[in-house]
């Protein structure tokens, strides 16, 4: 069975939640049903004026909803027998829950026996799944001190390593919110040295030490850019990968990829700092080559020169 | 889809999930088409259309059950049993859901954050509403719901999978499956690889094309693993390598000191010196992954021994240093 994902089963769940909501609480707005849905105004008076239709035949009456749109956008609706259900989640959404639950308890300092994980017990006990699903979301070991200072609003004296440069750089943040995106731990933080907000990787801290004084908590402007801390200027490359390479591919962001004909592989990305690129070359090792620029075309033979040179094998 | 489909579907739904609970032995196609509005005139066109409603439900992940040629929606399979949870528990499982969001609104956590808030003020996170402040964001994948589903049921997938170094169209795999997990980013399949006949964790976002789930209860129910177990963090430490078994010895210098014990896990030894640097013993069972994750370190850090792990390190980068 090939699953595509449409959009008809989440219309349907709006649906099937909106009613129940109505009734529970008493009445909306178009306005209101929009910001707690997540869609357009015009989306909710779409979805009230289906619902409207729906029912259970032979829809007299007494089997179908009512919902009564007003011209001032308020909504009112009356009991059906089908949307009047319970709210009891679908195993769908149990899992969503599950997962959602067992990252969270997978956060530095969260409470293995509090109520979180109590829930989660019942929920996989319901699921009929116990340890079927798990999340790690590996702790950096300055996670605890940036954590608090965010949550003090205290000043940081930090040490930070870039791997771009490979250089470390001391600087005080200002740590707005600590988040963690696809298994790492980032810092949104106010930069001294640049002034702007950035996000710092927490496992390249490599010290923190809180300054005793105070910021202000910043309300707006919290990691939904997720503009990354960059210090180094990106040069557009073109690298030939050979088979064992291909993991670049599915590693780093890239442009364009073409597939060569003896199982080689062309990709064309961003390079961050000749650093970075020496990293990638070393590991992929002497099949590799850089197309372009000619500037970078020596970039792993003399890495791997230098790195010779200190196991005093040149 | 266009609005008169959708209506006709909502409709199907409501009404099999009505049959399911009020006639335990369901409806006949007859009775559908004769009860659900929009269905076309004449009977192949009707019973194409039903099918098609048929496919997009299953493919929904909706339980839709055909028992001698009646059809139901089960309510006990559609919904989950009432909870009974708690105030404080209810309060936590909110919390989850808007810290670690799986999705816009329409999406499954969104609708579950919706009926656990049913009836309540949307909770507040360190004093902003819910939704507003992220914790965590997990990779979402269109799979993971099937997967799960296949999990409880002790339903075999079968799925072609493309490994790292594999070319387009990778091999197909019937898998019993065991446990879902999210590490650095991506989220795991465990399970028992019949064609292997051995247990193989596979990448979700690597499976390619669908899902084949097969019969419930096809297979008995394995022995729960933690994740560490099912994959070790370091893959230097994965079997399946070139067998090498040895002991290294690295140091790395005060720079990158606190990532490389980070990263080598517990498995290691550590010996700190004095102006920063450390040296690690450690296991090795695969060496060109120890060797990648070793260059990464580039000058910070230098495999001391064993010789012959030193001399592969030396080797590699002299291939590298006269290369054409």
């Amino acid at each position: 069975m090939a699953r595509t994902s449409s959009n008809f089963a989440s219309r349907l769940r709006r649906m099937l939640l909106m009613v129940p909501w109505l009734l529970e609480s008493g009445g909306s707005t178009v306005p209101e049903l929009a910001a707690r849905f997540g869609v357009t105004e015009d989306d909710v008076v779409r979805d009230l004026n289906l619902v409207m239709c729906c029912g259970v035949p032979p829809y007299g009456a007494e089997q179908m909803i009512t919902v009564m749109l007003d011209d001032d956008g308020s909504v009112l609706a009356w009991k059906g027998p089908f949307f009047n259900r319970p709210m009891r989640l679908t195993p769908t959404e149990g899992f969503a829950v599950l997962t959602a639950g067992r990252a969270l308890l997978a956060v530095p300092g969260a409470d293995p026996n509090g109520p979180l994980a109590t829930a989660l017990a019942t929920l996989e006990n319901v699921l009929g799944s116990t340890g079927s699903v798990a999340v790690e979301l590996e702790a950096p070991p300055l996670l605890g001190v940036v954590r608090g200072a965010a949550e003090r609003g205290e000043r940081l004296g930090i040490a930070y390593y870039s791997a771009w440069r490979d250089e470390v750089t001391e600087r005080s943040i200002d740590p707005y919110s600590v988040f963690s995106s696809d298994g790492r731990w980032y810092v949104s933080a106010g930069d001294s040295r640049s002034g702007a907000l950035r996000n710092f990787r927490v496992d390249r801290i490599s010290s923190a030490v809180p300054t005793g004084e105070r910021f202000e908590a910043r309300s707006e402007g919290l990691n939904p850019e997720r503009s990354f801390y960059r210090d180094a200027t990106s040069v557009d490359a073109t690298l030939d990968l050979p088979a064992s390479g291909r993991w670049v591919v599915e590693v780093y962001e890239h442009a364009d990829v073409e597939e060569l004909d003896d199982g080689r592989t062309r990709v064309r990305l961003a390079v961050h700092g000749e650093r970075w690129l020496e990293r990638l070359l070393l590991r992929v090792g002497p099949e590799a080559t850089v197309e372009t620029p000619p500037a970078l075309a020596d970039v792993g033979r003399t890495a791997a020169t230098r790195l010779l040179q200190k196991y005093g094998a040149s | 889809m266009p609005e008169d489909r959708f209506e006709r579907l909502a409709n199907l739904v409501t009404y099999l999930l009505d049959a399911g609970e009020r006639r335990v032995q369901g409806a006949t196609f007859a009775e559908i088409v004769a009860a659900i509005p929009g269905y076309p005139e004449g009977d192949d066109a009707r019973r194409r259309a039903f099918e098609r409603d048929k496919k997009l439900l299953r493919d929904e992940d909706i339980p839709l059950v055909e028992d001698n040629g009646r059809y139901r929606i089960p309510a006990s399979d559609y919904y989950l049993p009432d909870l009974s949870l708690s105030d404080d528990e209810q309060l936590a499982l909110q919390l989850a859901v808007a810290a670690v969001p799986l999705g816009d609104g329409g999406d499954a956590g969104g609708a579950a954050l919706q009926k656990l808030t049913i009836g309540s003020e949307l909770a507040e996170f360190d004093g902003r509403p819910v939704g507003a402040t992220a914790l965590a964001d997990l990779d979402e994948h269109p799979l993971l719901p099937v997967l799960h589903s296949a999990i409880r049921n002790c339903s075999t997938v079968t799925f072609a999978h493309g490994g790292s170094g594999s070319q387009a169209g990778g091999a197909q795999r019937t898998v019993e499956p065991a446990m879902l997990f999210f590490r650095e980013g991506h989220w795991y399949l465990f399970g028992f690889d019949r064609l292997r006949e051995a247990e193989r964790n596979f990448r979700v976002d690597r499976i390619e094309g669908g899902v084949e789930v097969g019969e419930p209860g096809g297979f008995d129910r394995r022995d729960v693993r933690t994740p560490s177990a099912a994959m070790p963090k370091q893959p230097w430490l994965m079997g399946g390598g070139d067998g090498v078994e040895a002991s290294a010895i690295v140091r790395v210098d005060g720079v990158l000191a606190t990532k490389a014990i980070a990263d080598a896990g517990p498995s290691a030894t550590v010996e700190r010196h004095d102006d920063g640097s450390v040296t690690l013993t450690m296991p090795v069972a695969q060496r060109e992954a120890f060797r990648s994750w070793v260059l990464g370190f580039l000058d910070h850090a230098e495999v001391l021994g064993p010789a012959d792990l030193r001399d592969d390190v030396i080797g590699w980068l002299r291939s590298i240093a006269t290369a054409d």
